[in-house]
């Protein structure tokens, strides 16, 4: 088994779903002070109110916390076994996160292939957590791009 | 042309306009704290033993905070705009304990969107950009 012996129809198809508890106001300011964002629509309700959004919401990269429970289905997890990179990510987004929302991600795996450079094979897994918010409004699609080192087949049949 | 809140206007900005520049340490406490709170807490990104048990040189910035960085150079100079789309790679590592320097520069306007689209990276001390992005950005 190969990272080419893959079944492609993987693609494409839901490997998971899962719907978060409420988004806490102080999982949104945790992570706007840690990341060192000093606007306050993003750390503080009472000035939050004033600002454009009418009320506290989450600095937009928030979205990339909800990776949804499980990280790849497991007939791709099997040959992404020699631990990965994250090679880029893509956020698209939409309506705002705010306390309260219950988020839901669905996971599917869009596309998967291989590229070869000097230092050999490289294997690709794109992923992507679609969220939606308990209105049914797009909050975000987050588009993950694993890399890692392929396998020899010396390797490959240990 | 700015204003107090909403920082670039669509009307003021022009293709070629560079984005203010910001000089970062990437402390390995702040770089530990992030990555704690977004759930990454991993020996890679909190300290340089566990980092280098994986093979890496030190501690290491997770991708989704760089991500978040460059979301936080558009967000300083437009504040009153909405970031519709951001795309990056990760091509290189983000030691903790370095400096790094965030850009950026508009390359598009979309009058009907009222958006501009940027390229946005992070470079090393070293002047090596290892992140590099895009972004859409709608504007007030």
């Amino acid at each position: 088994m190969a990272f080419s012996d893959i079944d492609r129809s993987v693609i494409g198809r839901e490997y998971d779903r899962m719907t978060y508890a409420p988004i806490a106001v102080e999982d949104i300011v945790s992570y706007a002070r840690t990341l060192g964002v000093t606007d306050p629509i993003y750390l503080d309700e009472e000035a939050a109110r004033r600002g454009p959004y009418g009320g506290l919401v989450a600095f937009p990269t928030f979205v990339v916390k909800l990776r949804g429970g499980m990280h790849m289905p497991q007939e791709v997890a099997r040959e992404m076994t020699t631990g990965g990179f994250d090679a880029g990510k893509d956020i698209e987004l939409g309506a705002p996160i705010r306390p309260g929302d219950v988020i839901t991600a669905t996971s599917t795996i869009t596309e998967l292939y291989e590229k070869t450079g000097r230092s050999g094979s490289m294997w690709f897994v794109v992923f992507r957590q679609h969220l939606v918010n308990q209105h049914g409004e797009m909050v975000a699609n987050v588009d993950s791009r694993m890399m890692q080192r392929g396998r020899t087949e010396k390797e490959a049949a240990r | 042309m700015t204003s107090e809140r909403s920082g670039a206007t669509f009307d003021a900005v022009e293709p070629g306009d560079d984005l203010p520049e910001i000089v970062l340490e990437l402390g390995r406490d702040y770089v530990k704290s992030h990555a704690t709170a977004i759930g990454m807490p991993f020996p890679r990104f909190t300290d340089d033993e566990g980092a280098r048990r994986e093979g890496l040189p030190g501690q290491i910035t997770p991708g989704n905070m760089t991500l978040a960085l460059l979301a936080r150079e558009l967000l300083a100079w437009a504040p009153g705009g909405r970031i519709r789309r951001l795309g990056t790679t990760f091509r290189g590592l983000a030691l903790a304990g370095g400096t790094v320097r965030l850009l950026g520069t508009v390359t598009e306007k979309d009058d009907e969107r009222r958006t501009v689209e940027c390229d946005v990276w992070m470079e090393t001390a070293e002047g090596d950009r290892c992140v590099v992005g895009t972004a859409t950005v709608e504007l007030p």
